[in-house]
């Protein structure tokens, strides 16, 4: 045990409120450059707007920032948040927090949702938000004590850097003797040194008397963290029981929270399994489907995926209940016990994994040609402890390989590191490099787009082809799907407002697979419904998994199966029950709705909300390759003939090369118009006066704002 | 004799995915079932045989990651 020391420099004592009906009705502020400890009301207003969770995060950054503000500047707000039905123990799913922030590698807002007890503990511990703004050198954790109604900073040393160590320290340091009513929000040195830093929530599993952890890992809110000065966050709090959240009305909670309950229970033994081996059976579903990412998203398929799949992970996972939120029957949050890594500083010795989720298996797996499930836990073991996102580490280390591959860059830029893919050795030396923000790792944890420049200028690399094969978009790392062949995930990813992560829409099965939506108006109300929907989850503090990943076995009967509209009205009937304000399924959309155009006005004050920064690499819409094309010809052939009546006929692979690339550049500006139209924006991409008006955003700042880019209706 | 959806359904000697989905009369597009523990997709679904005393689970897959 290291020999560490904390010394209080401030302390807040607060009369801790009421819950009421989901709400706190307070948030918190820290402020580390000065001290300043402080509670601000939410106003009847911001509640209405904004709702909670995201929603709130969003009003505090917008409020804490300036145009010009940058990432690394004091004045950037790390903002976490649950929402008014986070916390509730009896429905499944109900634990997630929200972190949003200025992030380093787009340099606009980021939010990322991640399970764990913090957000809960925070909001009963008084405050629906916690905000924290300014910057220290010294290394300091904010300890948020709703027992005994304390605020306090630390200054800290001799903690270990590694948040697997961190978290078990400080569970123990705070728990007093109670591990299960704490909750540690903290990074790692990876966070430090990239720009894709993660945060580890913690959740205390009794079973294996172990803090575990979730991940907030998109766009590099870690990296924000450990910019400031925080070694970590704490949360403590007791009991949590129906009654915490005060709902409206409890037997109406009770009633809707069984149905559900009791259905995952029943369905998801006959479906998916996810309680007992998570989300990994999507990986040779993806892989059959030709949609898994193998080799930096040249491919979508390869015969070693089944190495991957879940009858691997089936063995390996430990058994046990492993629900990242008290009581949540979905229960996905699996685990390898005494996993042995054969790298890094736990060379040699027993640790616990939490994971992996299909997205770090598709990432830094398949699409590394990695298809080793041992080098993929030890991946996920060491980018969670160094505090790096796996999903940019996957994609990122793809890219780099594949650069490497068509001799744009070799082993004297590397550091001698042969990037040739499959190379398990090398992919593990670059995360250890990142972390220690030495040698080749320390430019691959920059990300993909500050890759492109760096590979470019001072590589002298093909900047076009970099364009076409660097899985960016807005800065920010695809996560793990092929889209080539779903014009409707392609928008899913482009116009996602933070940059391609599949949590606004992920409508490949529905449009590729079963091809629910043909036209350009079909694929448009998709992507304005399907965001908005999943946009009520970060507003509440839910997580999405049991809306629609264990169906009604009626569903497919229904008139919009890909809805779910079963559970849509459960979830609306949830709302309702908690914070008495009838509700149903429209209004649940028309609360993303205000939030999501803000989102979206939010990246236009900050340089990026435009047509032109929902651009996709061409690798995301079609073959980039010569190679590519030929693997899938009958395909493409087919297209080109039969759909865009191109006569293919004696044409080189170059010239259909070509030809499919411009239809398929032409079908997504299409696409782009279409989505804009439905959504009531611009056709530059920005929502109109009157959306503002409609969605009750058109504050002052908002319209002023609009206006000065033109749009004047 | 092999269980799906709750229903017994007649086994006999060579019945693929294909052939057992045709026999459910189920015009919903499935993508995913799962015979016991191993999933089966649509693009196989030709080629795999369904075991006698298996059960299986038609996976309604709208949703991913």
């Amino acid at each position: 045990m290291p020999d560490y020391h904390f010394k209080a420099t401030k302390t807040l004592d607060y009369k801790r409120p009421d819950i009421t009906n989901g709400y706190a009705g307070q948030t918190l502020y820290v402020n580390l450059s000065d001290g300043q400890i402080e509670t601000k009301p939410v106003d009847a207003k911001t509640k209405k707007t904004f709702i909670g969770g995201k929603g709130y995060d969003l009003w505090l950054l917008w409020n804490a920032v300036q145009p010009t503000t940058l990432w690394n500047d004091p004045e950037n707000a790390l903002c976490i948040a649950a929402g008014p039905l986070g916390g509730t123990p009896i429905y499944p799913g109900s634990g997630k927090s929200i972190v949003a922030t200025l992030s380093p590698l787009t340099g606009s807002v980021i939010d990322s949702n991640v399970g764990g007890y913090f957000g809960p503990y925070l909001k009963f511990s008084g405050f629906d938000a916690l905000e924290i703004q300014g910057k220290t050198t010294s290394e300091v954790v904010v300890f948020i004590d709703g027992i005994n109604e304390k605020v306090q900073i630390f200054e800290t040393s001799g903690l270990p850097d590694n948040a697997y160590e961190l978290s078990a320290i400080l569970t123990e340091h705070f728990a007093e003797g109670k591990p299960r009513n704490v909750s540690v929000v903290s990074t790692g040195p990876g966070a430090k040194n990239t720009l894709l830093g993660c945060l580890n929530f913690t959740w205390y599993d009794p079973k294996r008397k172990r803090a575990r952890y979730k991940q907030a890992g998109r766009g590099g809110v870690g990296t924000v963290f450990a910019d400031k000065g925080l070694k970590a966050i704490v949360a403590c709090w007791k009991t949590v029981t129906a009654d915490t959240n005060n709902p409206a009305d409890k037997a109406r909670l009770k009633d809707v929270a069984k149905l559900h309950s009791r259905e995952i229970v029943e369905l998801d033994p006959k479906q998916n399994e996810m309680a007992k081996i998570g989300t990994t059976h999507l990986v040779t579903i993806m892989n059959d489907h030709d949609l898994l990412p193998t080799h930096n998203f040249r491919y979508g398929r390869h015969d070693q995926a089944p190495n991957l799949g879940q009858e691997v992970y089936r063995r390996l996972f430990d058994p046990g209940f492993d629900g990242c939120w008290m009581g949540c029957t979905v229960a996905c949050s699996h685990g390898i016990k005494d996993f042995v890594p054969l790298s890094g500083p736990y060379k040699g010795k027993k640790v616990f994994v939490d994971g992996p989720e299909y997205e770090t298996i598709a990432g830094c797996g398949s699409n590394l040609g990695i298809f080793d499930p041992h080098t993929v836990a030890e991946m996920n073991f060491y980018c969670d402890a160094y505090g790096l996102d796996t999903i940019s580490v996957g994609t990122g280390v793809a890219f780099v390989m594949e650069c490497f591959e068509m001799g744009l860059i070799d082993t004297t830029h590397t550091g001698g590191l042969d990037l040739h893919f499959g190379n398990r050795d090398a992919a593990l030396e670059i995360v250890h490099q990142m972390a220690a923000g030495e040698g080749f790792g320390q430019i691959v944890g920059r990300g993909v787009r500050k890759m492109k420049a760096i590979f470019a200028k001072d590589f002298g690399a093909d900047a076009t082809i970099m364009q076409d094969i660097g899985m960016e978009a807005k800065g920010l790392e695809f996560s793990e799907y092929m889209t080539k062949e779903s014009l409707a995930q392609q928008g899913g990813y482009g116009l996602a407002l933070k940059g391609p992560q599949h949590d606004e829409a992920w409508l490949i099965f529905l449009d590729m697979v079963h091809n629910f939506m043909p036209t350009f108006e079909q694929k448009a109300e998709a992507l304005h419904w399907f965001p908005m929907f999943r946009t009520w989850f970060a507003l509440c503090g839910l997580c999405k998994l049991p809306w629609n990943d264990i169906i009604p076995e009626d569903n497919k009967d229904t008139a919009e199966p890909a809805k779910v509209m079963k559970h849509v009205q459960w979830y609306a009937d949830y709302f309702s029950s908690i914070t008495g304000i009838e509700s149903g399924p429209e209004d649940l959309i028309n609360m993303s709705e205000g939030v999501y155009n803000f989102q979206r006005i939010f990246n236009l004050r900050m340089g990026f909300g435009r047509r032109e920064h929902d651009g996709l690499p061409y690798r995301a819409m079609g073959p980039v390759t010569e190679t590519e094309y030929e693997s899938r010809a009958e395909r493409y052939d087919k297209q080109l003939s039969e759909i865009y009546k191109f006569d293919i006929d004696e044409k080189s692979t170059a010239e259909k090369l070509a030809a499919l690339r411009k239809h398929r550049e032409q079908q997504y500006d299409t696409l782009k118009d279409a989505v804009y139209n439905r959504r009531g924006w611009t056709n530059d991409g920005i929502p109109t006066l009157k959306t503002a008006k409609r969605l009750g955003i058109d504050f002052d700042d908002v319209v002023e704002l609009l206006k000065a880019n033109g749009v004047n209706s | 004799m092999i269980q799906v959806a709750g229903k017994q359904i007649e086994w006999r000697e060579g019945m693929t995915v294909s052939d057992l989905l045709a026999e459910l009369k189920d015009p919903h597009p499935y993508a995913v079932v799962r015979i016991n523990q191993q999933y089966v997709t649509r693009p196989n679904f030709e080629h795999t045989y369904v075991p006698d005393d298996s059960e299986v689970y038609l996976i309604p897959m709208v949703a991913g990651g």
